[in-house]
């Protein structure tokens, strides 16, 4: 059966759909902090602004201990609720998304410290600018978590399609930036630097793509994690047309 | 609102204070039911104790009640109540089975059900009448132990019936599912747990029935109980075949309370003490069959828990 | 296998279900002029927990004590539909088909335990004598291998003529199980067999049941779910005497098919 966004409350216990409900605002919650936590990576690695890069190193604490309340709540609701069906396919997404977003916050913070690195170090030339490729990643996010709140499986299958936009910029990038250190071997641990950023940003999208594999499953029930995308595209249209997929 | 002590303290004195009054009138209620009896009691006793001895047990009735004994009366009785009970038990209980177990509910059952209780209002001295025709002339018994026993066993057969179905309504329906579930039949239900666990309320509605009959005497004066019988029925057994004989069931015969009523009729006063010796004995009989049945029942009840 | 329409999940269930022990086929059952269950179709797999929940007066028990005929000694029931027994293809609520023989085959264990006032070894034996068996040494083997099944031998073989009220409330349950048992059921029926007992005394129960499926077939009727979720391998879903889905506990616990189904389970219902 479908879970669809007005599916989460009505139980006949009051206290326990506002425990839910606030579980999923926290969730959102944590997923705003994170996703300005990128913002302002991205805006420090094109700026140099170290300051900025200082106060994103700081900020990656908030995230960490909105992971510890988040798993802490999901602990209670399973030893307190037995939840069943939908609603166990929801604490099973939360959990997980939990950890992919304090992983995200992690791979921001990753970013903020090559920005405290790359003051250090000579710059090579003009350097490639991942502003783009940063914001496609923290977009994805964004959507991920839009489709999460939404419940939105069509939504959740663009992120997972978006994502091979995210990796192609990072193969662009890296391509570039190995140039240089064959032109330049003085560049190299400047560009080393750059690579670990992107890669990071890179890890961001997959995340990502993570958490919108999650919405699948707790709006569908079906776990699409490592499944091709057109595999995954024609279970989740089964499904929604009603018909059993042919196996 | 703060909570106000005093109000509290007032309403629940108010409350035991009614406690006692109602305790105060049930006592005296019970008394006047239970001094009535006891005052009944001692005036028999005072008045007959002192003929209570071996010779009253085992003499004859005779014109001079010095001499005069129950010995007959009591074998009468005896006899009778045998009767009755050999008549009434195996009836009763098979009709109150099948009423319980094996009727169906339809318009049928329901006519016999509504006769069975009406039966148990019938006067006593109808029974007589129709004893009279039915068993002493009809059937040819005769004026004998055999229709005395066979008139108050109809008598008391309601009784029997409705205790039995009683006995039977307070076994539990998830029993008699257990033993059903088992692959039972209906007659092995009712032979392995339907009646064997109903025997305690059977046992107590046949006792309080053999106490009732055995003060009965508008039926038996009727089919004409005699009141001056100064021997015995032949005795059951003898050392000659056929060994077991029925002659007792033919012999004219008489019972306590007749006995009683005839010494009442006289007018010495010695024959006054008499009945009253006689009617503590009665009492005595009565009084030790109920406290049987209240034994069985309590003892019935220490085994069965429903 | 045919299984009707408006049982969803029946297809799941189709291909990978193992042998059944007893099949539903589109039964009816009225008291009087109600009908209490409407078209039921479903399979009870062999040496396999099937286990029936649903709200209050959705008719599970109702359809349980369709299985052994229960209703049968009540006026006013009836039956319409068959319930088919494997391995001879029986419909057994035929009116050709003997109940006291349908009754032979199949043991029940009901809600509140109900051992009959007598001892211990009666109790238990009580099926045996009942199908004539009069060799003492037989009947007792039989009883003691019953109650050894029951997890109750080792509490009681020294007081097998105690009476059975002595026994406490687990305790009991489990004399009436052995006493099902005794006679060698194919198929046993539990009618919430633990819902009047406490805590411990359930999870015993509900581990005898779990060891139980190999010997024979179990359908149970609960009305706690995660009772039915601990013990089951296959549960179905009741309302209002109809069969609302049925399939593999697992699926049904974390996917269910029908809205009404999450519903119950996740208790957004009565």
């Amino acid at each position: 059966m479908t879970l669809g966004k007005d599916d989460i409350g009505h139980h006949i216990s009051q206290q326990y759909n506002q425990e839910l409900e606030n579980l999923r605002s926290h969730v959102l919650h944590m997923g705003g902090v994170v996703e300005r936590q990128i913002a302002d990576a991205i805006s420090a690695l094109e700026d140099g602004n170290t300051q900025l890069a200082a106060s994103v190193v700081g900020g990656d604490l908030q995230v960490n201990a909105l992971e510890l309340n988040l798993d802490e709540e999901c602990s209670r609701i399973l030893a307190r609720r037995q939840p069943a069906a939908g609603d166990l396919r929801l604490i099973f997404a939360v959990i997980k998304t939990v950890t992919d977003l304090e992983r995200i916050g992690d791979q921001a913070e990753r970013v903020a410290r090559t920005v405290l690195e790359l003051a250090n170090v000579e710059p090579g030339r003009s350097r490639p600018t991942m502003r783009h490729m940063g914001d496609l990643a923290r977009r994805l996010l964004n959507k991920a978590l839009d489709a999460f709140a939404r419940m939105d499986v069509a939504a959740a299958l663009e992120v997972e399609r978006e994502d091979l936009a995210v990796d192609k910029e990072y193969e662009a990038i890296l391509r570039q930036l190995v140039t240089y250190m064959m032109e330049d071997p003085r560049t190299i641990t400047w560009a080393l630097n750059l690579v670990w950023a992107a890669r990071a940003l890179e890890r961001i999208g997959d995340h990502s793509k993570n958490i919108a594999e999650y919405v699948i499953y707790l709006v569908q029930g079906k776990d699409v994690r490592h499944v091709s995308i057109e595999e995954r595209e024609r279970q989740v249209q089964g499904v929604v047309s009603g018909q059993p997929p042919t196996v | 609102m703060a909570y106000d002590a005093q109000a509290v303290r007032r309403l629940v004195a108010r409350g035991k204070q009614w406690d006692k009054v109602f305790v105060i009138v049930g006592l005296l209620c019970m008394m006047v039911g239970i001094l009535t009896l006891a005052l009944l009691l001692v005036g028999l006793i005072q008045d007959g104790a002192g003929r209570l001895n071996w010779q009253f047990f085992s003499h004859f009735p005779s014109r001079r009640a010095a001499q005069a004994g129950i010995l007959s009366a009591i074998v009468g009785s005896s006899l009778v109540m045998l009767v009755t009970a050999l008549a009434a038990i195996p009836l009763g209980i098979a009709a109150g089975v099948y009423l319980e177990e094996y009727a169906g509910r339809n318009w049928v059952t329901e006519i016999i059900e509504v006769n069975v209780t009406n039966l148990a209002g019938v006067p006593s001295i109808v029974y007589g009448l129709l004893a009279l025709s039915l068993f002493v002339y009809g059937l040819d018994f005769g004026q004998s132990i055999l229709s005395a026993g066979l008139t108050l066993a109809l008598l008391i057969l309601p009784v029997i019936i409705v205790s039995t179905r009683e006995a039977i309504r307070a076994i539990p329906g998830t029993i008699r599912e257990g033993a059903y579930a088992l692959g039972a039949t209906r007659w092995q239900t009712v032979r392995d747990h339907v009646v064997p666990y109903s025997t305690g309320g059977i046992l107590t509605g046949v006792i309080i029935g053999l106490a009732r009959a055995i003060g009965e005497t508008a039926p038996v004066i009727t089919i004409g109980a005699l009141t001056f019988i100064a021997f015995l029925p032949p005795a059951p057994v003898s050392g000659e075949f056929p060994f077991l004989s029925f002659e007792w069931m033919r012999s004219p015969f008489t019972v306590m309370p007749i006995q009683m009523f005839n010494w009442l009729s006289r007018p010495q006063a010695a024959f006054q003490e008499n009945a009253a010796a006689a009617g503590v004995v009665l009492v005595v009989m009565t009084l030790l069959m109920n406290a049987a049945a209240i034994w069985l029942r309590v003892r019935y009840r220490k085994r069965i828990k429903w | 296998m045919d299984m009707s329409a408006g049982v969803i999940g029946a297809q799941a269930a189709d291909a990978t279900m193992p042998p059944l022990k007893a099949e539903a086929r589109e039964l009816d059952f009225f008291y009087g002029e109600l009908q209490a269950l409407k078209s039921v179709s479903m399979p009870v797999a062999a040496n396999r927990v099937t286990a029936l929940i649903g709200p209050s007066g959705c008719g599970k028990s109702t359809f349980l004590r369709c299985f052994n005929r229960m209703h049968d000694l009540y006026d006013g029931s009836r039956y319409r539909g068959r319930i088919v027994f494997q391995p001879d293809g029986v419909n057994v609520l035929d009116r050709a088909v003997d109940p006291i023989e349908v009754r032979m085959r199949i043991g029940m264990v009901f809600q509140k335990p109900n051992p009959f006032p007598k001892s211990i070894f009666e109790n238990v034996a009580y099926g045996l004598r009942v199908r004539g068996e009069r060799s003492r040494r037989v009947v007792a083997e039989k009883v003691e291998q019953a109650l050894r099944d029951a997890s109750l031998w080792e509490e009681v073989s020294d007081r097998l003529d105690e009476m059975a009220f002595n026994l406490s409330g687990g305790q009991q349950q489990r004399l009436c199980i052995a006493r099902a048992l005794a006679t060698e059921p194919e198929l046993m029926l539990f009618d919430e067999p633990t819902s009047a007992l406490d805590p411990i005394a359930t999870a015993n129960i509900e581990e005898l049941i779990h060891r139980l499926k190999e010997k024979v077939t179990i359908l149970i009727v609960t009305h706690n779910m995660q009772q039915a979720a601990r013990v089951s391998d296959y549960t179905a879903f009741m309302y209002l005497g109809e069969l609302v889905e049925f399939g593999d506990t697992n699926l049904i616990f974390t996917n269910p098919k029908s809205k009404r189904t999450e519903d119950y389970i996740t208790g957004r219902y009565g």
